[in-house]
């Protein structure tokens, strides 16, 4: 499903002496079935980017297209719900979402409201839990009682239950240790490679993001002012005035190449990057 | 100072599933520790201990004050808190009367208070926010107002509990930033969190699992034990790790923790 931002504006509190740029000129396409990282720091328009992805703000000039819609300032938007089921939003902290005393009726709830069949909402309620590496002997468990990693992946069934084209995230991994980190990684791997979804994450969270994202788009007070693969990203030189802070490791390389002239390559993994100094040492 | 004793405490009585049993340690004056330990390892709980919302018999003396019911009140002034969520303790409407709230407790006069609250608004560079309403506030700002307000009322001890966890990185070196010149003008600091990268800015860490020390002592010999900080499902931050394979290889003989030094350690 194409998802394309043309030339975007939103203001907040338009027409008012309020009034606030929050995002300017925007002019980006999602990669379709590829995890897509969108960093910047806080306050850079992260969120407002997502909100307008779903219908939920309009844009205050240019267009958003998504799949068949086409989204403009004061458009109606036929069948918004349609498009919402399309784009699978999960929230950032599922205790906040959950209200319900199982696993199997906290994900049946939204399917609920929108009259799927019985039969049909038990099918999917497993495959759904099957997708996130969960089995069925967590139907009945009381979600709150979960692991914090365990109750992000129901609170992921919960969307994929819709069987949605594009999952998006919104600081999918803040609060998770880092065994929690990488089953969560895992899962967003199967899901891109198995079941060819179109993933996006937003976050700041720079040392989780370089592990899993294929492209990149950095966003600073409200613009797009970088996209490219990890490493265009993380290489350039503009970033320090983005205020976005390169992954640890990729950090060690560009203060190697800046401060002693020797170019390492950019690694993901320590051990490669021993390689690497090891051969210049010696 | 923080010293814990024997402390035994479970959720519910007569059960056999302790959250401590028997934990113990003490952490100096003018100390700068890392609490770390995986979800559900009582981390949280031993805050609320220390505060004395939860109310235990063992022996926990805080500088030289013995937790007790009659010390409590003067414990509770030695001790500031900044919590994960901060929006959840907000009570003013401007961050400048967010910040003074502690000290119109005090009794102190007018004058004294509003030159504390610029003061420390300085420190902490909100001073452009005083007039903000704190709950509109960015997350990493909201985390800083909570410093402040924190601060101003001159604490011995600071806790935080995974209060910089919602941060962004850069957000986050700045307060840990302004944590460590705390620390040097004398403020003992206590940062509860499951981030070991945090642990950089620190002096000591105490890893805490199933309601017990693991492992407590200075971050540069902790940060080797890296088959138990892994179990306890903790990342060791990159320059630790990177440091132990070195020193395998050879290439160093020490642990390294900052940037400048390895890079020139390794290219001398």
């Amino acid at each position: 499903m194409e998802i394309k931002y043309d030339s975007v504006y939103y203001s907040k509190k338009e027409n008012t002496p309020l009034e606030k740029l929050i995002l300017e000129d925007v002019n980006l396409e999602v990669k379709e079935g590829k995890i897509n990282g969108i960093i910047g720091k806080c306050g850079s328009g992260k969120t407002t980017f997502l909100e307008l992805m779903n219908a939920l703000l309009l844009p205050t000039l240019g267009s958003i297209q998504i799949g068949d819609y086409l989204m403009e300032k004061n458009c109606k938007i036929k069948n918004v719900n349609n498009l919402r089921v399309e784009l699978g939003y999960v929230f950032g902290n599922p205790k906040r979402q959950f209200f319900l005393p199982t696993v199997k009726e906290e994900i049946a709830f939204g399917m609920k409201q929108f009259s799927y069949k019985l039969d049909k909402i038990d099918s999917r309620i497993s495959d759904a839990l099957k997708m996130v590496g969960l089995d069925d002997s967590y139907l009945e468990r009381d979600p709150m009682k979960l692991s914090n990693g365990e109750m992000r992946k129901v609170a992921i069934a919960s969307v994929l239950a819709f069987n949605p084209n594009v999952l998006i995230f919104d600081e999918p991994t803040l609060g998770l240790d880092s065994i929690s980190e990488k089953s969560f990684l895992k899962m967003l791997k199967l899901l891109k490679n198995k079941y060819h979804k179109t993933i996006i994450i937003v976050t700041h969270d720079v040392n989780m993001i370089h592990k899993i994202a294929d492209y990149l788009f950095v966003f600073h007070e409200g613009k797009k002012v970088l996209e490219g693969t990890k490493y265009e990203v993380f290489e350039s030189e503009l970033l320090e005035q983005y205020e976005v802070v390169r992954p640890t490791i990729m950090e060690f390389s560009y203060q190697v190449l800046k401060r002693k002239g020797i170019k390492l390559g950019y690694r993901d993994d320590v051990n490669d990057l021993i390689k690497d100094i090891y051969r210049h040492v010696s | 100072m923080i010293e814990i004793q024997d402390l035994v405490y479970q959720y519910e009585k007569n059960s056999p599933d302790y959250i401590f049993d028997k934990l113990s340690f003490k952490l100096e004056k003018g100390s700068f520790t890392t609490l770390v330990g995986p979800i559900g390892s009582g981390k949280s709980t031993l805050i609320k201990i220390l505060l004395g919302l939860i109310k235990v018999d063992s022996y926990i003396k805080i500088d030289d004050l013995v937790l007790c019911s009659n010390n409590m009140k003067q414990i509770r002034m030695e001790i500031g808190v900044v919590f994960e969520n901060p929006e959840d303790v907000f009570v003013a409407e401007t961050v400048m009367d967010e910040i003074a709230f502690a000290l119109e407790n005090q009794n102190k006069s007018k004058k004294e208070i509003w030159r504390k609250v610029d003061e420390i608004a300085d420190c902490v560079g909100i001073k452009s926010l005083l007039e903000c309403d704190p709950h509109t506030l960015s997350e990493g700002e909201k985390i800083l107002v909570s410093l402040a307000s924190a601060l101003v009322a001159d604490p011995q001890i600071l806790i935080l509990d995974e209060a910089l966890s919602m941060l962004d990185e850069i957000s986050k070196r700045k307060i840990l930033g302004i944590l460590k010149e705390c620390n040097e003008k004398g403020v003992t600091i206590l940062n509860i969190t499951h981030d070991l990268n945090e642990s950089l800015y620190g002096k000591d860490i105490v890893l805490l699992q199933s309601g017990k020390v693991l492992l407590q002592g200075r971050k540069e010999e902790i940060l080797k034990q890296e088959s138990k900080l892994k179990r306890a499902g903790l990342e060791l931050p990159f320059l630790a790790d990177l440091s132990i394979r070195l020193m395998y290889y050879g290439v160093l003989d020490h642990m390294i923790l900052d940037m400048d030094e390895m890079v020139n350690a390794i290219w001398k």
